[in-house]
């Protein structure tokens, strides 16, 4: 990786931990579109996951229901995804060629 | 727009699990062919801030709230509803496995609809707008990803028997048709921010060359 795209990666990770830390804090309690319509359409809309998920609903369960824990699974969500994306993108993604090179 | 589990009934889930499984496949094989070293931190930056404002929960009227999905913007930026397909699953799957946001058994009814429907309505209204100015191309084609996979996911849920067809598709399609304008204002600055800081990596002018446009 050269300077330049260290420089973009860096800009770039900046920017989703800001959002990262602060979606907990800004994000809205409403429901969303699908909940909200199943709240309106369905008798009993409530729903059991079939497996039980490490960090239930971007929470720390040690943490509770805090603000601060779920900026946390945040971030670590956020480092997860970045890291399996660019691990994803270095064993897919095809070598650069030579005709890349001009571009 | 996150279905959980229990929403959609046995023999139909798994329908969308092989739709999911086989966009999986050619969005990998995308990445085999099109997808450079020198792509690859936009790639994975972008599934970071796709991750990060999807839980980024915006209100709407009447007591509802969206967020943004970034199908459109990444099939656009990437000049490929595969690229869209692909970064959208690796979300998703950590969403669903880690975070409990859509369930395991619709993860591939989630895969689809916003990376599926999200990415190649993103994409093609994207190409097919495109002479008549490209922001606005942006724009349309943004909101009309998360306007259409909303509309495919209330038909999904009136076949699983889950919402009533007329009451679904309104109440889905009038939430997201305000849900689709955020994502059109954060597709759009995000496509001129990339455009600006980096023209090597996207560029209008260049937009389907000896990329995506070629190979299908």
């Amino acid at each position: 990786m050269n300077a330049r795209d260290k420089k973009f990666m860096v800009g770039g990770i900046l920017i989703a931990l800001i959002i990262a830390i602060l979606a907990p804090f800004l994000a809205s309690e409403n429901p969303d579109g699908l909940e909200s319509t199943a709240e309106k359409v369905m008798p009993n809309p409530e729903t059991e996951p079939v497996v039980e998920s490490p960090l239930p609903d971007y929470t720390i369960p040690v943490l509770g229901e805090s603000r601060v824990g779920g900026s946390i699974a945040m971030v670590l969500g956020t480092a997860l995804v970045l890291g399996l994306a660019y691990g994803v993108g270095v064993i897919l993604g095809r070598r650069e060629t030579e005709a890349d090179e001009g571009k | 727009m996150h279905i959980p589990d229990g929403f959609i009934p046995f023999p139909q889930y798994v329908v969308y699990w092989v739709i999911a499984l086989v966009a999986l496949y050619f969005s990998m094989q995308w990445a085999r062919r099109e997808l450079k070293e020198r792509q690859i931190p936009l790639f994975a930056v972008l599934a970071a801030g796709i991750f990060a404002i999807q839980a980024m929960n915006i209100p709407i009227p009447w007591g509802t709230s969206g967020h943004m999905v970034g199908a459109a913007l990444v099939a656009i930026v990437f000049a490929s509803p595969w690229a869209a397909v692909l970064l959208l699953s690796i979300v998703l799957i950590l969403q669903g496995l880690i975070f409990g946001d859509g369930g395991l058994t619709a993860l591939g009814a989630n895969i689809f609809n916003m990376g599926v429907i999200g990415g190649f309505t993103g994409y093609y209204l994207f190409r097919a707008l495109r002479s008549a100015g490209e922001i606005p191309a942006v724009a349309v084609a943004s909101w009309a990803s998360i306007f259409l996979a909303a509309i495919a996911c209330a038909i999904e849920m009136w076949i699983a028997g889950t919402f009533p067809l007329v009451e679904g598709l309104w109440m889905m399609g009038l939430y997201h048709a305000v849900i689709g304008i955020i994502e059109a204002a954060i597709t759009v600055v995000v496509v001129i921010a990339i455009e600006n800081s980096r023209p090597d990596l996207f560029k209008f002018s260049e937009w389907g060359e000896k990329k995506g446009v070629a190979s299908k």
